[in-house]
């Protein structure tokens, strides 16, 4: 651009403290390990506070529920972004999740200790198994096939009236109090995200972005795509199982709500607005929108149409994602040069 | 008529077309040539107004930023700010590297899309004349283009670029990965275009030898600046431009 005083441009130089730590001297001096760890801090520290911080019962309940479209938006961030598999079978993981919980506990009375983390492991097993067929496929048909996973599982529980029927299972036995449950859920979403963030930086990693930048060449190079898919699979719908088994013991109960798009559209609004492939935006989506959505229930039906614009506001004019931005302005700083 | 002056591109900060001035006569063919990097492909989606859409979108992904500076005149008017549709529409038609034909049309949808501005008795004697320059594509008419060879594609995507009646016609590597046959066949289709039909063009190689016969005037970019000008005798006499870009 050609400004009045001459031919300047806008440059943008990484941080001299970016620069440092992101070599291996990074515990050089306090300032450098304060720029790595403030960050982190904020996140873990946040997280932590907010159910102390939280004091309404009906707040309390909405914490809960933000964590688990956290764990979703997550699972869907790693399948999306660095598998390259689309999948809008979120509502799929948590109902199987949650159903697999309510059964381990009303039928062999196990407690939620036993039935969050067997649901979690089992029910993507079952995930994995039923998504087996459709992973040759790409782009939007794996999108469309993994949708109607919910939408078919909810209708063959409905008309054959297993599980519970409509009526779904009631008596799950819930949290001993609500600091267990949303010191865990926390914990666990914290877990899982720096797991994560490990995980796709390690060699297994670079497979699966090789898989989503060009699944032939990985092919190519002598790896069983399909395997590595079915493990990416797995991890992803564990997150949405352990989300849904923690749904059904906050609930007490399991139907087939717990199959309701909501639980697969949300995750990627949230995906959307945090960043995608930044697996932290995702989370900070979810904290975002969720409470965002309850607010407007002060709009009454016309809920919707605000929290569609905020939607489209946010996608028009930061499309990019929170995180994305937000990295960008903490790693770099912009200055006008003459050119 | 057609001239580019002081380009400068910044892809965030490194520097990717450094102060280019070209300038490109009425029915003149100019060359440029250069290594790989060395700000060919951005040259050519800088005159022809496709780096504005490349700065658009990657400012919306929050990518790296594009900073385009310079002036570019076509017939002593500034179209720097104009869109790429705008230019096309005046005339200046860019037939992009590695070709990019819509895959799943067929020949003649793909030729009729390129057409897409012109009048019906336009698009008709355009088509004749695409079909006269490059026969082969006759027969495979109604084949869809994905399945043509490398060397009828590079004709589809040229033809495709005619039917936009252009002024100027801007070819990126238009002998990429042909045979030297091919190539041969092209460079003389190419110059046939300039002799019966007045339009401009400015073509970028790699390996000039293919084109050198039919080019008037050349530059060579070297790290994104135009180091060297002249015509093709000028460089043709030149030790170094001979060794490194001509081969011979």
């Amino acid at each position: 651009m050609t400004l009045k005083g001459g031919d300047v441009r806008q440059e943008r130089i990484d941080r001299g403290i970016k620069v440092r730590t992101g070599g291996i001297y990074a515990v050089s001096s306090w300032k450098e390990i304060g720029y790595l760890l403030i960050p982190r801090l904020v996140l873990i520290v946040g997280l932590l506070i907010l159910p102390l911080a939280v004091t309404n019962l009906y707040w309390q309940r909405v914490i809960s529920i933000v964590g688990i479209y956290a764990l979703l938006s997550l699972s869907f961030d790693f399948l999306t972004h660095f598998v390259g598999l689309v999948s809008l079978g979120g509502a799929f993981y948590v109902g199987v999740g949650g159903y697999m919980a309510a059964i381990l506990n009303t039928k062999l009375g196990l407690s939620p200790l036993f039935t969050i983390p067997m649901a979690a492991l089992g029910g993507a097993a079952i995930c994995t198994l039923f998504l087996l067929p459709c992973l040759p496929l790409r782009g939007v048909y794996f999108s469309i096939v993994t949708l109607m996973y919910p939408l078919i599982t909810a209708r063959i529980i409905e008309a054959l009236n297993i599980l519970g029927g409509t009526d779904g299972i009631v008596g799950v036995a819930s949290f001993p109090n609500r600091w267990v449950e949303q010191y865990s859920l926390f914990g666990l979403l914290l877990l899982i995200l720096f797991g994560l963030r490990r995980l796709v930086n390690k060699d297994i990693g670079l497979v699966f972005r090789g898989i989503k930048d060009n699944d032939q060449a990985v092919k190519a190079s002598g790896i069983n795509i399909t395997h590595y898919k079915a493990a990416a699979v797995f991890i992803s719908s564990g997150m949405g199982c352990l989300g849904g088994a923690y749904l059904v013991h906050i609930y007490m109960w399991s139907g087939i709500s717990q199959l309701a798009l909501d639980f697969s559209i949300i995750p990627i609004a949230s995906t959307v607005i945090g960043g995608g492939g930044t697996l932290v935006g995702p989370v900070l989506g979810a904290f975002i929108l969720v409470p965002i959505s309850e607010l407007l229930r002060a709009f009454g039906t016309l809920r919707i149409v605000f929290y569609s614009l905020i939607l489209m506001a946010f996608i028009i004019f930061r499309s990019e994602g929170l995180m994305v931005y937000a990295q960008r302005k903490y790693h770099q700083f912009e200055r006008w040069v003459k050119v | 008529m057609f001239e580019a002056k002081g380009l400068m591109v910044f892809y965030e900060n490194m520097l990717a077309l450094n102060n280019v001035s070209l300038k490109c006569q009425e029915a003149q063919i100019v060359g440029v040539f250069g290594t790989n990097s060395a700000g060919k492909s951005t040259l050519m989606y800088t005159l022809s107004g496709i780096m504005q859409d490349i700065k658009k979108k990657e400012a919306m992904a929050g990518g790296e930023r594009i900073t385009l500076m310079g002036e570019v005149f076509y017939q002593g008017e500034d179209i720097m700010s104009l869109k790429p549709s705008q230019r096309a529409r005046k005339g200046i038609i860019l037939c992009p590297e590695r070709r990019r034909i819509f895959p799943e049309s067929t020949v003649l949808e793909n030729l009729k899309i390129g057409g897409y501005l012109a009048d019906s008795v336009q698009i008709k004697a355009t088509l004749d004349y695409v079909f006269t320059i490059f026969p082969a594509l006759v027969p495979l008419k109604n084949r869809e283009g994905g399945f043509l060879s490398g060397g009828e594609q590079q004709m589809l995507a040229i033809g495709r670029a005619l039917m936009a009646q252009p002024r100027i016609l801007l070819l990126d590597e238009p002998l990429m990965g042909l045979s030297p046959l091919v190539q041969a066949l092209l460079a003389r289709s190419i110059k046939g275009i300039r002799d019966e039909r007045g339009v401009s063009l400015i073509i970028t190689e790699q390996y000039a030898r293919p084109v050198l016969p039919i080019v008037d005037y050349a530059y060579i970019l070297e790290n994104g600046a135009a180091v060297m000008e002249g015509t093709r005798q000028e460089l043709m006499d030149n030790p170094d431009v001979r060794a490194a870009y001509f081969g011979i």
